[in-house]
């Protein structure tokens, strides 16, 4: 019983389930793989049969009917062998897609921090080649080894027919070639392979810094380390390798070892039972050349125990990034983990409700914290006691020095992070009670490091709403500064931006996600440092922003972060966050610039202005 | 598709040694494998032909067992050293790919070749393992192998040689035919993977961004649409594909039956002893496994083969040629742009536009405008990493084409708007592998306020910040950037918005390190637009754009 429980929980078996892969489509493949190989053995059989016949000249219609039957194995074996390569690759490539769509699902209702701690190499490792390797955990791994299994039972049923003692021999051969050897392999190899995987990734790793950093590194002369580290990386890839080589060099040495060990033991048995009288000398022929086909699937064997074994750590890695997606923020995954539903494909009901342009009868909502503490879970609060209030028709700026924890009261505020001590409520109910849907048709987010898609200007915007049309998408780009800019860029909405848009400025990158975040269907919006990059009409952008003036803000909630206090005189509130994460002053601009209370935020506003002039 | 690309050995020496290897491994082979099956049939024969027992036989039986363990041995070895090779040639192409890749300047990987790059680099040329370690010893067994297997089956009987030798050069022709087939196939499938993995990596990496717009659900419909593609363009290959194992196989295993047959009808009429056709039974098989086996691994070789090919183009792309004289010392050598326009891709402008600016020793310049005009262009190519579309930079006379750009680089340090995190620990990162003596690493940093970090981090400077920045944010990135700038004791120093993720406090702390670096009577150029930036600067220079068609001199900025 435990053993079935320590079955369910290894991550290869976990994550082959996920590939979902179809049993008919299962049994075919090995049918056809079985058909194949046994045609092989059946053709070494029959034609050593009919050779030794033929030699004791008999009639020639004696051998018709052999003959005929080494003329069709020969026919079968191709034709099978075709068919079981088709199936199990199509079975494999199935199970890919549908892994790579659970792993998004999940990771998009899971917990924000698991995918932000992962390294975008690691990512990439994970989401291609360690997918790659759970599906070849079926074509190169448990497919073959059911063949083997099927072809290497009839052999032995066939030779017990002639000779029982050879039949054991040859079962004993078997048993080294495909279940010792592989066995001895990956026992060996698994400790070398966890340090190639590490070295592997590392060198993934290091990849992207070379490419991402190709002109700071060449100017700085730092290139020339981190060829260092790459190469060091590949030193302990190649020093893996080299330790794993040996036993698989045992294991593949194993192949021509044990069948020549089986034709050397039939040899010496048929022989000895040829001369008592057991077996006619026409039969020893069939014995003895008979092993000599029958290891070809068991040769494929020690390669596919190695190959399970990659497999289950690249399972591992898959499963540990899913894992820490679904942490204890229980709510609504959607048709996520654990109800093994299918249909996550199909966007759901509340998500697809705040798609359309208008919030629809939702309750004008009304975000509000109490007391809260935010940092990343398991971390250090960054800010503590903070209280706040937004609602539709308001704005809030919230001032302070960056490092201070500006970003995470932000996600958290959206629901995206945990409250480490206090509330959030969302309408009165803890926002974390309540089902993502009904979170984002309230409350929409941009983030300070917000990404931009590899697609054209109109699907970026899209992103927010998917119903927006040119026009909209064009008033948008207007209303934040960027109408210039749209009409300088040669196809327009059309434009491809380069990967996370290395072709735009860093002023247009930040108006561009404004215009976004304008975009969103929900109510309240939440804006990190919206006009960074920006220069002096910066503070122009955020005017017309904290005024509720543009047209795209007009009766919106929206509370922005920043650390420039240009542009803030037209909020509702401002905070001014102190370095140690408290609120040091709060209230509207003109009655803090005089109030005693508020000398902080005074002094704040007079440097920045001396500035200006 | 060739089978092995000279290419491939002229680039990595791991893979010229390699193939030595093989051959030597592959003529043994041969010879056992024909001393096997003549040892099987001399021990079997007489045996069914009630001639011999087991006494007359023994001594061959005793031979067969002594050829069993060579054979084992020469696999073993081979196998050995086949991993070694496949590894240290990936490694070699993949430093290769790299550092040409980075030679190629950023604008030739910022159009969207990052990622290409990447997934050639690491998952592509990975790909080469199972070409190097199954395909091409096949290959080469095939070459020494079959043709002696055939030749010794022709001296024992020729029918059997001829009916062989009649399907032997089929094999090689229906392989060059699918092969033909198939080549375009492999191409494409390795671009659909690339594209299938940029597209799914995107939408990954945006993530929290969708999830914070509350906008997460829908693209896992686009990963499985993806997914699907991806699965229809790879099965189109493989039928092709292999339709070359399913021709081979059946070539060859019929041919074998073929020979079978005929052998045991000439026995019937006494043509043949059973001796020769036992021999001829047990080789004929080994003449075709060797072509059977290139099939088999056929199309795992066809993904290495294409990714080399890709390997191959990137490093053959002509790089920028670098200058060899060495560069003016910039303590006393002043650095001109001279009407400066570099084009913008995929836009029909010129940023910046006509730019000129003379960097004279010791003062500190500001190049100010609107975003988008090309201010960090114009420090790309003052740092010689982009060639200016028109115009030219001149150190002391000299155009910078022509200067050594180590030499050059050796005297600038850069602080870019969004500065890369290499591995190692924030002391290592800081002194970037100088002598740097604590207590100016400490005055710096104060300086910078990256102390404040510091004193933050679980481990203080010794502690270990990863790729991509994860545990320090671009703003602290940019702190540790410019402490390693203050600390760099070369001339001319950029700096690129170095204020862009830093508060107003943040941006005294620059104002304090440029004070600073004129102190040390340093060249300083900064990127900046925030008024108080400009005033500590001696020149400030206006950049501007211009559309494409009226891309005629734009005139110096008026300092302001």
């Amino acid at each position: 019983m435990s053993r079935l429980r320590d079955l369910r929980t290894d991550p290869l078996v976990r994550a082959v389930l996920l590939l979902d892969v179809s049993w008919r489509r299962a049994a075919a493949a090995v049918l056809a793989g079985a058909g194949a190989l046994g045609s092989a053995v059946a053709l070494a059989a029959v034609s050593a049969w009919l050779i030794a016949r033929a030699s004791k000249m008999p009639p020639a219609m004696e051998l018709s009917i052999a003959a005929v039957a080494v003329r069709t194995f020969g026919i079968t074996r191709g034709l099978l062998r075709y068919l079981e390569r088709l199936v199990s690759h199509d079975l494999a490539l199935r199970g890919m897609t549908t892994l790579r769509t659970e792993l998004y699902s999940r990771l998009a209702a899971g917990r924000t921090e698991a995918l932000v701690g992962v390294r975008r190499g690691d990512l990439l490792t994970r989401v291609g080649g360690d997918v790659d390797r759970v599906g070849d955990a079926v074509v190169r791994g448990l497919l073959p080894a059911a063949v083997a299994a099927v072809v290497g039972a009839g052999s032995i049923v066939l030779l017990a027919a002639f000779l029982p003692a050879a039949a054991a021999w040859l079962a004993l051969c078997l048993v080294v070639a495909s279940v010792l050897a592989p066995w001895l392999a990956t026992r060996a190899a698994a400790r070398l392979e966890r340090e190639q995987a590490q070295a592997r990734a590392e060198i993934g790793a290091l990849t992207l810094v070379l490419l991402d950093g190709a002109g700071e590194l060449a100017v700085s002369g730092r290139a020339a380390a981190v060829h260092e580290a790459l190469a060091r990386a590949e030193a302990d890839l190649a020093r893996a390798t080299d330790r794993a080589a040996r036993p698989a060099a045992a294991a593949t040495a194993a192949g021509p070892l044990s069948t020549g060990l089986a034709v050397l033991g039939a040899l010496v048995l048929g022989i000895h039972a040829t001369t008592v009288g057991t077996l006619t000398p026409v039969e020893l022929a069939v014995v003895v050349l008979t092993p000599l086909a029958a290891f070809e699937a068991a040769t494929l064997l020690p390669g596919a125990g190695v190959q399970l074994l990659r497999s289950r750590q690249a399972a591992t890695r898959i499963l540990e990034l899913l894992d820490a997606a679904a942490g204890p923020d229980r709510h609504d995954r959607g048709p996520g983990p654990g109800d093994g539903g299918r249909a996550r494909t199909a966007p759901r009901p509340a998500a697809a409700a705040a798609l359309g342009a208008a919030p629809g009868p939702v309750p004008v909502p009304v975000l509000e914290a109490r007391g809260l503490s935010c940092g990343w879970p398991g971390g250090p609060a960054l800010l503590r006691g903070v209280d706040l209030h937004l609602e539709p028709g308001r704005s809030v700026v919230l001032v302070g020095p960056s490092g201070v924890g500006k970003t995470t009261l932000l996600l958290t505020l959206a629901g995206l992070l945990p409250p480490l001590a206090g509330q959030v409520l969302l309408d009165g109910q803890p926002l974390v009670d309540l089902p993502a849907g009904r979170r984002s048709a309230s409350i929409a987010m941009t983030g300070e490091d917000a990404h931009v898609f590899d697609t054209t200007v109109l699907e970026n915007l899209r992103v927010a709403r998917g119903g927006v049309d040119e026009t909209t998408a064009r008033a948008a780009l207007e209303q934040v500064g960027l109408g210039a800019w749209l009409a300088r860029l040669p196809a327009g909405l059309g434009t491809v931006l380069g990967t996370d848009a290395a072709q735009v400025s860093g002023g247009e990158r930040r108006r561009l996600l404004v215009a976004r975040a304008l975009l969103a269907p929900a109510p309240l919006l939440l804006l990190d440092e919206p006009t960074e990059h920006l220069d002096r009409q910066g503070a122009t952008l955020l005017d017309d922003l904290v005024g509720l003036r543009a047209p795209l803000v007009r009766d919106r909630g929206l509370l922005v972060v920043t650390h420039r206090l240009a542009g803030v005189e037209a909020a509702d509130e401002v905070l001014l966050l102190a370095p140690d994460g408290r609120i040091s002053a709060r209230g509207e601009h003109r009655a803090m610039l005089s109030r005693e209370d508020s000398a902080a935020y005074r002094a704040a506003w007079q440097h920045e202005r001396q500035e200006v002039r | 598709m060739k089978p092995l690309d000279p290419r491939l050995l002229r680039r990595a020496r791991a893979a010229r040694h390699y193939v030595l290897l093989t051959a030597t491994t592959g003529v043994l082979t041969a010879a056992l494998v024909v001393a096997q099956a003549l040892l099987l049939a001399h021990a079997l024969a007489p045996v069914v032909t009630r001639e011999a027992d087991w006494p007359d036989v023994a001594g061959t039986v005793g031979w067969l067992a002594a050829v069993v363990v060579a054979r084992t041995a020469v696999t073993a070895v081979q196998e050995r050293y086949a991993h070694r090779a496949a590894t240290r040639t990936v490694a070699e192409l993949r430093a290769q790919v790299l550092t040409h890749a980075a030679a190629l300047g950023p604008r030739w990987l910022a159009q969207g070749r990052t990622a290409t790059v990447a997934t050639l680099a690491t998952r592509g040329l990975d790909d080469l393992e199972p070409y190097l370690v199954r395909y091409l010893p096949q290959l080469l067994l095939a070459a020494t192998v079959t043709p002696a297997a055939l030749a010794v089956v022709l001296g024992l009987d020729w029918i059997a040689a001829v009916t062989i030798a009649l399907t032997v050069p089929l094999v090689p022709l229906f392989m060059a035919l699918v092969g033909w087939l198939t080549q375009g196939y492999a191409q494409r499938r390795l671009a659909t993977m690339q594209r299938l993995g940029d597209q799914v990596l995107d939408l990954l990496t945006g993530l929290p961004t969708l999830r914070a717009l509350g906008r997460e659900h829908g693209p896992a419909a686009r990963v499985r649409a993806l997914g699907d593609a991806h699965r229809r363009a790879t099965m189109g290959t493989l039928r092709v594909a292999f339709l070359s194992g399913m021709v081979l196989e059946l070539l060859t295993t019929l041919a074998v039956a073929l020979v079978a047959v005929g052998v045991g009808f000439r026995l019937v009429y006494g043509h043949l002893d059973l001796t020769t056709a036992l021999a001829v039974i047990v080789l004929a098989p080994e003449v075709y496994l060797p072509l059977r086996q290139v099939g088999a691994h056929f199309h795992a070789s066809a993904d290495g083969v294409a990714a080399a090919e890709q390997a191959f183009t990137i490093l053959e792309t002509p790089a920028p040629a670098r200058g060899r004289l060495a560069a003016p010392d910039l303590r006393s050598a002043t650095v001109r742009l001279e009407g400066v326009c570099v084009t913008a891709p995929d836009r029909d402008l010129l940023a910046p536009a006509g730019l000129d600016l003379a960097l004279a020793p010791g003062t500190v310049t500001a190049l100010a405008g609107p975003n988008g005009v090309g201010k960090s262009t114009a420090a790309a190519v003052l740092l010689g990493l982009l060639a200016p579309t028109a115009g030219r930079v001149r150190v002391a006379g000299l155009d910078l084409r022509e200067l050594d750009p180590d030499s050059w680089w050796a005297q600038i340090t850069w602080v870019p708007q969004r500065p890369v995190l290499t591995p190692g620990t924030v002391a290592e990162l800081v002194d970037d592998g100088r002598q740097v003596h604590p207590h100016a690493r400490d005055r710096a940093s104060r300086l910078t306020g990256l102390d404040a970090v510091v004193a933050r981090l679980g481990a203080g400077w010794g502690t270990t910040v990863g790729q991509g920045g994860y545990g320090l944010s671009l703003g602290e990135r940019q702190r540790l950037a410019l402490t390693r700038a203050l600390l760099d004791p070369a001339p001319l120093v950029v700096l690129d918005e170095p204020t862009a993720h830093l508060d107003h406090e943040g941006e005294t702390v620059v104002l304090r390190a440029v004070e600073h670096l004129r102190g040390q009577g340093r060249t300083v150029l900064l990127v900046a637009h925030r008024p108080t930036l400009l005033a500590c600067a001696d020149h400030v220079v206006e950049v501007r754009a211009s559309a494409l068609e009226g891309a005629d001199a734009a005139p110096d900025g008026p300092p302001s």
